[in-house]
This record gives C-alpha cells, sequence and structure tokens, in this order.
C-alpha cells in the first residue's frame, strides 16, 4: 500500500478537480488503473434483482472495452457492479469510505471473495488513514472522490435518499456526464433515479454505448435482447414456476425440460428462496 | 412378629409374576420374582431398578396394607429378572405387589398375565405410558392376558389381547382367584374417519407448491417452502394431511405406541385414525424435537413417525437444533444414548417446512418492497447449513397470488389428489414388498439402482446434470428418487425425461 500526495506523477489526474483534493490518497493494488479511462457505476446497497442485471451487465461491458469501472464496494449496486467488471475480464477501481486496513479486517458476505479479485486487477483507494473507522460523513466524501475519479457517472438504482444521488449531485458539480438507469415506476429502488431523469440531472441511459460514447469508445454491437421466450419472460427479474409458466404458456413437463437445459448451460439458475433468475452470461461480451 | 401371620402365610417358594421393560419402543419380557424369607423386616428391589422401580417399594406396601392384606414384617428381596439392564417408570408397581401377595400365600393363584399398572397408596391402580408397545412384546412371547388399570385397558385391546381394567389392587386378586371374574375389555372402536381442517380445494392457484406437495406426500420427499409472510405457506403446509394415504394396520400401532410412550393418546381411541401431523413451535429445543430425558422421551420427530413433520419459520429456528435432524432424516430413526440407557424410536415422517425469503419477508414480493441488505439476506438463508439441505428434496417458491388466479374453477380437491397418491403407493408397495420401508424417499443405493432405471433420453439428461450441476452421488441418488415418485405419480415404469427434469428443478440446492 502506498500514499501519494496531488504533486506525486502517480495521483489521479482526475482527482484534482476536487476542490479539496484528498492528501494523501491511500492505494492498494495497481497505481496505473487509476489513470486509465474510467466509469463510476453507483446505485442504491438496497437493490433488485434487476438494478443487479443492470449493473453487472453494465460493468461487464464497459471493462470488457478496457473502460475502467469505478464504484465503493458497498453492498449492493456496487458489489454487482465490481463483480461485472471483474467477470468482463476487466480493472476496477473501489473506493472505500473508511481506512483500507480496517476494511479489510472486518468485511464479510459476498464482498469479501470481492476484495483479492480487485486488488489483482485494478485497486482498492481510500482517502482516509490505513486503520481510519468508518463514521456517517466519511461515505459522503468518498462519494465524490468517486465522481472525480471517473469521467462519467452511472447510476443504477437509487432510493429517495440514497447516497448515490450525492455521487450524482458531485458529477454534476464537476461537470461529469451524468446518466441513471430508469427504473419501474412504484420500485423503491428507482426513485431517486428516475427523479434524476425527470428533473434533467441526468440522462436516461439506454444501453452500454451510451456512456461508451461519452468516453469516445467503440461499444460493441447492441445487446439482443434474447430469443429464448424463458430468457426473454426472466429478464426483468426472478419470477417463481407458476408466473413463468403463465407467461411463456408451456406445459409443465416442456417448461421443466427447457427450463432444465437453460440451467444446465449456466444462463438460469434457483434463487435461495425458490423462483428462477435470468443469468445472462452468454450476452455479456467477453475477450 | 411372624408368629402373627396364619399358617397358611407362612413362606413358600418364590411368585413369579410377567411383566414388561420398556427403552424407547424397544421392549423386553420381565419376571418380578418375590421372595419373603425370615430375617430383619426389609423390603428390597433388585435387578437395576432406577429411581422410580424404587420408589415402587413404598407404594407397594402401602397400597397392600391399604387394600386389607397384610405387608409381611419379615425379609422381602424382589428381583427384576433379567438383572442386567436398567428398569425405569412405574409400571411394575402392580407386579411386584402380585408377587408378595403370592409370596405369602395372601394370592392362592398365580396371576397369568402381563401386570401393567402403577399403585396409588390406597390400592387404586393408575395408568401408565407405553402400554401398547409393552403388550405388542407379551404377544409376540405368547402372553396374550394382560392386566391394567382401567384407563389403560382399551390400549391393550386394541392390539387384540385379552385385557382387563382394574380400578384397584384388590379387583385383581378377586379376579386372578376367580372369586369376581371380570369380562375383559372390548376392542376400541375403530377411529373416526379423520377429517381435515384444510382441503387444498381452499388453496387458490400455488400449482407448482401443490404439485411439489402431491410428491413430498407421494414419495415422502422433504419439502421446503419459501415465501412472503401471507401468502399461505402454512395452510399448504397443513394441506398435506389430507393427501397422505389412511394408515396402514401395523403402521398405525407402531404409530400409535410412540404416542402411548410420550402419554398422547386418547384413552377411548388410542390407535391413531389419521397419520400424525405434527408442527412444532421454532423455539423447540433439540431435546423436544428429536426426543431425550432421562427416561428418554419420544421428540416431535418420532411423533410425527408415519406422518408429516411440519416446521414453520425454519429458519427461525436455532441452527444447533435443526443439526440435530440430520440423523432422522436419513437414517429414518433417533437413538437417544445416555450414560446408563439407550432408547430408538422410530422416525419416518415427511418434512414440510416453510419460511420467508428474507428477515423482512418481502424479497421477490410484487406487493410490498424488501428493505433487507443482501448480506443480511445471505446470512438468513445461511442459517440452515449445506448438509439439512442437502436432505431437502422439494424447494419451492410460494409467491403472492395474482388476482386472476383467485378464481374457483379448476381446483383439484384432496380427495382427488390423495387417489393419484395411493395409487402411486402401490406401485411402491410391490417395490418395497418385504421390508418395512413404505416410500421412494427410503429406497437404498442399492434399490435406486434397481428400480430408478431411466428412460434412454432421460439417462443423457442426467449425465449431463452430474457434470454441469456438481450434483454430489447423494444427491444424484435423491433427484431419482424424486423422479422415481413422480414416475410413479404418472403410472410411468420407467423414468422418462420430463420427470427428471422436474425433480432436479425441483430440489432444494440451486
Amino acid at each position: 500500500m502506498i500514499a501519494v500526495g496531488p504533486p506525486d506523477a502517480r495521483y489521479p489526474a482526475r482527482l484534482r478537480a476536487l476542490e479539496h483534493p484528498p492528501d494523501p490518497l491511500w492505494i492498494d493494488g495497481d497505481t496505473a488503473a487509476l489513470a486509465a479511462r474510467a466509469v463510476a457505476i453507483v446505485g442504491t446497497r438496497r437493490m433488485t434483482t434487476y438494478g443487479e442485471r443492470v449493473a453487472r451487465e453494465l460493468a461487464g461491458a464497459c471493462a470488457s472495452e478496457g473502460v475502467v469501472v469505478v464504484s465503493g464496494l458497498a453492498q449492493g449496486i456496487d458489489s454487482a457492479a465490481h463483480r461485472g467488471a471483474l467477470d468482463g475480464g476487466g480493472r476496477t477501481v473501489a473506493v472505500l469510505g473508511e481506512g483500507i486496513v480496517l476494511f479489510l479486517a472486518t468485511v464479510r458476505g459476498r464482498r469479501r471473495p470481492l476484495v483479492p479479485r480487485i486488488r489483482a486487477n485494478g485497486a482498492l483507494v481510500s482517502q482516509y488513514a490505513p486503520s481510519f473507522c468508518a463514521q456517517p460523513w466519511m461515505f459522503a466524501r468518498r462519494n465524490a472522490t468517486i465522481a472525480a475519479l471517473a469521467e462519467a457517472v452511472v447510476v443504477v438504482e437509487a432510493g429517495e435518499e440514497s447516497g448515490a444521488l450525492i455521487t450524482a449531485e458531485a458529477a454534476r458539480h464537476l461537470r461529469r456526464p451524468l446518466f441513471a438507469v430508469p427504473g419501474p415506476l412504484g420500485s423503491a429502488a428507482s426513485v431517486g433515479t428516475n427523479a434524476l431523469i425527470a428533473s434533467g440531472a441526468a440522462r436516461a441511459l439506454l444501453g452500454a454505448q451510451a456512456v461508451l460514447a461519452v468516453l469516445g469508445v467503440e461499444g460493441p454491437a447492441g445487446v439482443a435482447p434474447p430469443t429464448d421466450p424463458i430468457l426473454e419472460a426472466l429478464s426483468a427479474g426472478a419470477l417463481d414456476a407458476d408466473a413463468l409458466r403463465r407467461r411463456v404458456r408451456m406445459t409443465e413437463g416442456e417448461l421443466a425440460q427447457r427450463l432444465l437445459r437453460l440451467t444446465l448451460a449456466g444462463l438460469v439458475t434457483k434463487t435461495p428462496d425458490g423462483r428462477y433468475c435470468g443469468v445472462r452470461e452468454a450476452d455479456t461480451p467477453s475477450r | 412378629m411372624s408368629a402373627a401371620l396364619a399358617p397358611h402365610l407362612v413362606a413358600r417358594s418364590v411368585a413369579r409374576v410377567a411383566a414388561c421393560a420398556l427403552w424407547g419402543l424397544e421392549s423386553a419380557m420381565v419376571t418380578v420374582e418375590a421372595d419373603v424369607a425370615n430375617g430383619l423386616p426389609s423390603f428390597t428391589v433388585v435387578g437395576m431398578p432406577d429411581a422410580a422401580v424404587s420408589e415402587a417399594r413404598e407404594r407397594v406396601r402401602a397400597a397392600i396394607r391399604n387394600s386389607g392384606f397384610e405387608f409381611p414384617l419379615r425379609r422381602v428381596v424382589v428381583n427384576l429378572a433379567p438383572a442386567e439392564r436398567r428398569k425405569e417408570g412405574t409400571g411394575f408397581d402392580l407386579a411386584i405387589a402380585l408377587g408378595v401377595l403370592r409370596a405369602t400365600g395372601q394370592l392362592t393363584r398365580d396371576a397369568e398375565a402381563l401386570c401393567l399398572a402403577e399403585l396409588a397408596l390406597d390400592g387404586t391402580l393408575r395408568p401408565v405410558r407405553g402400554v401398547m408397545a409393552r403388550v405388542r412384546r407379551a404377544m409376540l412371547g405368547g402372553v396374550a392376558t394382560v392386566f391394567v388399570a382401567r384407563e389403560n385397558a382399551a390400549e391393550a385391546a386394541a392390539l387384540g389381547a385379552e385385557a382387563y381394567g382394574f380400578g384397584s389392587l384388590r379387583e385383581v386378586v378377586e379376579h386372578a382367584e376367580g372369586r369376581a371374574r371380570q369380562a375383559p375389555s372390548a376392542a376400541p372402536a375403530p377411529a373416526p374417519r379423520p377429517s381435515h381442517p384444510v382441503d387444498l380445494l381452499d388453496i387458490a392457484g400455488h400449482e407448482t407448491p401443490k404439485r411439489a406437495l402431491e410428491i413430498a406426500a407421494a414419495g415422502g420427499h422433504s419439502l421446503l417452502l419459501v415465501g412472503p409472510p401471507g401468502t399461505g405457506k402454512t395452510l399448504l403446509a397443513r394441506a398435506i394431511a389430507s393427501l397422505l394415504p389412511a394408515f396402514d394396520p401395523d403402521d398405525a400401532i407402531i404409530a400409535s405406541a410412540v404416542h402411548s410412550v410420550a402419554g398422547l393418546i386418547d384413552p377411548e381411541r388410542p390407535l391413531l385414525g389419521a397419520r400424525p401431523f405434527r408442527a412444532p413451535h421454532h423455539t423447540a429445543s433439540h431435546l423436544a424435537l428429536v426426543g431425550g430425558g432421562s427416561p428418554p422421551r419420544p421428540g416431535e420427530v418420532s411423533l410425527a413417525h408415519g406422518g408429516a413433520l411440519f416446521l414453520d419459520e425454519l429458519a427461525e429456528f436455532s441452527p444447533a437444533v435443526l443439526e440435530t435432524l440430520r440423523e432422522p432424516l436419513e437414517e429414518g430413526a433417533v437413538t437417544i444414548s445416555r450414560a446408563g440407557n439407550a432408547a430408538t424410536y422410530p422416525a419416518r415422517f415427511t418434512l414440510v417446512a416453510a419460511m420467508n425469503p428474507c428477515p423482512c419477508g418481502h424479497a421477490g414480493d410484487p406487493a410490498e418492497q424488501c428493505t433487507c441488505l443482501p448480506d443480511a439476506v445471505d446470512r438468513y438463508h445461511a442459517r440452515l447449513s449445506g448438509p439439512l439441505l442437502d436432505r431437502i428434496d422439494l424447494r419451492v417458491h410460494v409467491p403472492r397470488i395474482a388476482y386472476e388466479e383467485l378464481r374457483e374453477d379448476g381446483r383439484e380437491r384432496s380427495s382427488v389428489v390423495r387417489e393419484r397418491v395411493v395409487a402411486a403407493r402401490e406401485r411402491m408397495r410391490a417395490r418395497f414388498a418385504g421390508t418395512g420401508r413404505r416410500c421412494n424417499a427410503e429406497l437404498t443405493v442399492a434399490e435406486v439402482r434397481r428400480h430408478c432405471r431411466l428412460a434412454s433420453e432421460a439417462e443423457t439428461l442426467a449425465a449431463e446434470a452430474v457434470r454441469g450441476r456438481r450434483l454430489s452421488a447423494r444427491g444424484f441418488h435423491r433427484v431419482l428418487r424424486v423422479a422415481r415418485t413422480v414416475a410413479d405419480l404418472a403410472a410411468a415404469d420407467d423414468i422418462r425425461t420430463t420427470d427428471l427434469a422436474f425433480a432436479l428443478l425441483l430440489r432444494a440446492q440451486a
């Protein structure tokens, strides 16, 4: 781990745009990832399956074009973005809201296995001293750092008072292009993003190309919607067997066989609550 | 003081009375030997009595005196033979008292019957637990006459024994001596046709959960229902009682015997008419669930023997308690070992469990937003260990019902589904002829190989599934057992592709 100050050559140049650039910035990992083309993908911790899929696919598409995905390694959308970038074979930078050493010592659950992968394919960074304990105000400043580190910011899902809206506000302040992913009306996880779009603060994100175009990167051809009726029915989120059968209008035996084939092909998985959920690995561009 | 005794009461040969000891459902005939000899007055019970049996001395002494007999002021020794295993409970009181009376000549004929009752100090006979298992043992050993307390008479008569129910010690003596013979108890009326509080007809929609319920009822496979609160998980689970086939007479006796040991039997109708449905609360301890205590009592898993065990709010059970379910789910029996003794109870039950999808209960619920963080949801599911989930064959989501499904038509009655279950069980019965097992969940590995033949395309699918889903050998065998049941329900000889696909999709582990 190294600590670099603004005069240092390894200091990420984009951070100097901040009124008070972090001094020093603690970096654990590849400093080159901080200088590369980057997009921030952030969102609420209380995500839906839709949000998770969008974050993962978007991050995967950016990462496979060589764009670094910056996020905050919180639960929910942030983690999904990091995972999507890593699965897409790209690099990702996690900006922590607490000291790096303290975070490494306390992280549990789904984020724990992400940490070594991020260090190997990108970096963990923090503006706080390594053993600095998290305080609520620290995350707001961290969010501004995320916005500054990236050339464009995407908010995938955000509730009414989500911290991701702070990142959006910082992006506007820094004049970074801001995108929000439109979500279903009535979904609490999309109230904030839909409001950003409605107020004109953010552009509605309709696909990965829009972000990549802002960065001047030639994106892949648009992701074709799935042709399999089962995958199409599952694209909006997980469904139970009966709902799925009503949607695709198949007999029980036919659905069972086709669903099983998709499961064996890794395109559908069963959630812990017994529903079925599309994985869409085949649609995620990979190198 | 012996001079006070009448001449015919002077010492005679050792008296013997038949009794029966019980460890769990395992029983053994016990001969109660009584010897009255000259010496300092004393009353000793030997032959590994536990505390309750030792205390019998005080009850027997008082009961004999208060029944108008005389307790010998001599050296009385009672032996419970065979003497090598510990005897428990109060069921030996009557046999000890009759032995003493016989040895002192106050009873002039041998009581040629199994004697099972506790004595009150005034000589009244009190009922004991576990009469059914002991009467069964006696009948196998050729003793068909039973003396019990009046409250236990129906229980003993239910097995076809010549059972006499008495109110007091004096009645027993007078009957044995032929002075006032009593009539044997009539066999109790058969249990009425069970009525089920929940019928499938009452439940809207939920086709896949209902199908899973049917498979679980037919094959005895374990089922986990996951869904938001208020979507009918409990109602569905309770409906399984209406799908289970009627009890075989032999199975009913064993299940009733377990209830008898637990003291949970209706004295008027001792044989269970319906298969048990047990629903312990999630605060249950492992003693309550698998049994235990001293002497070891049957737990909920054994009380559910032959029927269904419903664990609502599965994730709220203590993880340590849930782990104790692994043995009964695998073995179909529970052995409770204590320092001095071990008891084995049968525990072949169909496990039906229900849980919420997350701590707040609303993950995946279209009507309500889930407020749980992803890690909290993971932790919630992690409360169920891998080995336990591996033993759950069917995991289905119980969704909130859409309005269009609330219509009445097209719903099946439980009785219709039960007919399919019974037909499938008939096919299984042929398979299990000669073994004590009843349904596909109990197929041994060798039997899986023999009976779970796959149609040719299903074979390819199976190979793919094992490779692609990293199924363990045990997991694959469990899938085959479920597929066998799906095929049995469709009256198919070989397992077809759709049967196997359905079984794989319903499997608990993703």
